[in-house]
């Protein structure tokens, strides 16, 4: 094993370790906020990557502007979801198991929505910063990826501001903790519910943009990421939006490295394996204990 | 365009609408044949079945308008001694307990002659044991798979075994002179040919000197490159139903030779590799851009109905209803099983490959049936080499 290789299995670790960890965060972010399961999370993800491919190819927008619109319209999708289905199921004391079918049954029907509307094809966006790679002892890394990292600890840090510093982070946050309790205060509960599937659907969707660029969108791949996303956000503690990322990047970085270590054919044993001690360890997930004191 | 294509793929599950379906292009279709042949009387029924949902339809979708095109070229050429021929269509989405009981319903209810398909292998192992009960005649759009298949001597394959694709790899190795041998391969198709690969590789005289898999499906499998890249290979296998990997092999710029197996030939996967479809060379069959002489027929009638260039699975399909058609022609139409089975065993020259039916595999292709295309610019041109038999 040489140095390069340890190297290139750290690149491509920290890469998908910060796609997990978007996807997980936004997932995250719902749960603590509504204390649904978002099944759909990877088809955030979708929505705001074939918007985006939609804006810039068929509309023919700035590469800035179709991202944006792509982000957009994950939030929106995310508004639409909370104020369509979930306000509505939550009047009637649905329970978490009949959101958790909710969001399952939605994730199977964008998925087949956007097969309908867009095809089967798999579609690719330019890369952030050019095709240019940085190769760093015969390691090879795209700038589009340093872009994604770099784009990841951003949103990831903004989050962190988000909860701490803004007003409405922070009745999220107190009604999440304390629904009755923050209704007393004067927030609207029912709002910030809805802000918080705003902030998954613009997590998602920004993943779902950044992530198109190195492997490509298709009908098919919410699934996968939502996957992903689930277990980074499990590990990292369900309630914390920030442990998601820290349980994002171990992910990525266990998987990327049992390659290395063991073999490509042991891939998902070692780091699943690796996993359930975590969890056996940290029941409440690595940053669990921090989100219930709020994050 | 996408989105009839889509509506039309909605239709087939309903048997009867396809039924019609097909009928109705059938006539609207006629206009493109240049000589006309009258059939009259009852149809001869042919059942199919495809995967046009599901994880299969990269196969399916082309092997359903290899069938629907073949059906109006047998019809416009006399169909089975002047009965026109149906071809009954079903969609198994990917899964054979359907493509169990669609098979049942086509040979029960529909009292169908013969049965094309189905797209995967797992599907036509589960079919073909009411077809090897029944002694209907199966025409599978798959290469042999489990040691069960060569006890079913009517059940005929019209893709080359997977040892085939391993041989059709390692010749092209041997071509370029590559000795050292890299190879990166999924865990479901790629594990098939690998298992084949792995004996062969000793005989060519080649060392495989990294071999990495990644689950079906994989989002990323840049580790599982860069492995292959640090046992500093001559050449490289892609053994895989998916663009990611050759995406990958690019992006951390892998400079040897890349070959593709056959598995992933389809444009759907070629467009989605971007540009990184770029000097991959694939062992296959059906060079649309630059067709062989006796694929110019084929290829230019399904350019004139569908706008677009056919593959190997179209043709596969296209070959799949003809010698279905050719049997009962020589057979007679109402010929029971096991005659159209005997009419069968017997060299089939196809737009595919030439397929020799008694042969052992049921199948027959020899490797001189490949041609070696390579992608320029995410499009396929033909290279000269071609392996003699």
């Amino acid at each position: 094993m040489t140095l390069s290789l340890v190297l290139q299995a750290l690149f491509a670790g920290v890469t998908n370790g910060i796609v997990y960890a978007l996807v997980g965060m936004g997932l995250s972010a719902i749960f603590k906020g509504s204390r649904v399961i978002n099944a759909m999370q990877g088809e955030f993800a979708v929505i705001g990557a074939m918007t985006t491919v939609l804006l810039l190819t068929k509309a023919g927008w700035p590469y800035a502007a179709a991202i944006a619109g792509g982000a957009v319209a994950g939030a929106l999708v995310g508004a639409f979801i909370e104020v369509a289905f979930v306000r509505y199921m939550a009047k009637k004391s649905a329970s978490e198991d009949s959101f958790l079918l909710l969001t399952i049954g939605l994730a199977l029907s964008l998925s087949a929505s956007i097969l309908y509307f867009v095809g089967r094809d798999g579609h690719l966006l330019p890369p952030l910063g050019g095709e240019g790679v940085l190769i760093v002892m015969d390691a090879v890394i795209q700038f589009h990826a340093l872009w994604l990292i770099a784009i990841g600890i951003g949103a990831t840090l903004a989050l962190r501001a988000f909860y701490h510093r803004t007003t409405i982070g922070l009745s999220m946050m107190a009604a999440s903790i304390d629904a009755d309790g923050a209704a007393t205060t004067g927030i609207n509960v029912a709002r910030m519910r809805t802000f918080t599937f705003v902030l998954g659907g613009l997590l998602g969707a920004l993943g779902g943009i950044l992530v198109t660029p190195l492997i490509g969108v298709d009908y098919q791949l919410g699934l996968n990421l939502t996957l992903k996303g689930f277990a980074a956000a499990v590990l990292g503690g369900l309630t914390n939006p920030l442990g998601a990322a820290v349980g994002g990047l171990t992910l990525g970085l266990v998987e990327s490295l049992a390659i290395i270590g063991i073999s490509s054919s042991y891939k998902d044993v070692v780091a699943f394996s690796v996993l359930i001690v975590i969890m056996i360890l940290m029941p409440q997930g690595i940053l669990g204990r921090a989100g219930r004191r709020g994050g | 365009m996408k989105f009839n294509e889509w509506e039309e793929r909605k239709k087939m599950s309903v048997s009867s609408f396809i039924a019609k379906l097909a009928g109705a292009t059938a006539l609207v279709g006629l206009s493109a044949f240049g000589v006309q042949a009258q059939t009259s009387g009852e149809p001869v029924k042919i059942g199919a079945i495809v995967s046009a949902t599901g994880a299969g339809a990269g196969l399916g979708v082309p092997e359903r308008n290899g069938l629907l095109l073949a059906e109006k070229d047998i019809n416009a050429k006399g169909g089975i001694k002047g009965r026109p021929i149906k071809i009954i269509v079903e969609d198994d989405a990917s899964n054979p307990d359907t493509a169990l009981s669609k098979a049942n319903d086509l040979i029960f209810g529909q009292k169908v002659q013969a049965l094309l398909g189905p797209s995967l292998t797992a599907s036509t192992v589960a079919v073909g044991g009411v077809t090897h009960a029944n002694k209907i005649p199966q025409i599978a759009f798959t290469g042999i798979g489990p040691a069960v298949e060569r006890e079913r001597k009517c059940l005929a394959h019209v893709l080359p075994p997977q040892r085939l694709n391993a041989t059709a790899l390692l010749e092209y190795a041997k071509n370029i002179k590559a000795a050292k041998i890299g190879v990166l391969h999924d865990a479901g198709y790629g594990n098939v040919v690998m298992a084949e690969l792995k004996p062969l590789a000793d005989k060519y005289g080649v060392k495989l000197v990294a071999v990495e898999k990644f689950e079906i499906g994989a989002t990323d499998t840049t580790t599982q490159a860069a492995k292959v890249k640090a046992a500093q290979p001559d050449a490289v296998f892609i053994i895989a139903t998916s663009a990611t990997p050759f995406r990958n092999v690019k992006q951390i710029q892998i400079a040897q030779p890349v070959i593709a197996a056959i598995g992933s030939s389809s444009y759907e996967y070629v467009n989605a590799m971007g540009p990184a479809a770029d000097n991959i060379v694939i062992p296959e069959f059906v060079v649309g851009e630059d067709p062989l002489p006796h694929q110019k027929a084929f290829v230019e009638l399904y350019r004139q109905t569908y706008n677009s260039t056919p593959k190997n699975y179209e043709a596969a399909a296209w070959d799949a209803a003809h010698i279905i058609a050719a049997a009962l022609n020589k057979a007679g139409a109402d010929a029971t099983g096991e005659k159209l089975c005997e009419a069968m065993k017997a060299p089939y020259t196809g737009v595919l490959a030439n397929y020799d039916f008694s042969a052992d595999d049921m199948t027959g292709i020899p490797i001189s049936s490949f041609v070696f295309s390579k992608l320029v610019g995410g499009k396929y041109t033909r290279t000269p080499f071609r392996v003699a038999q």
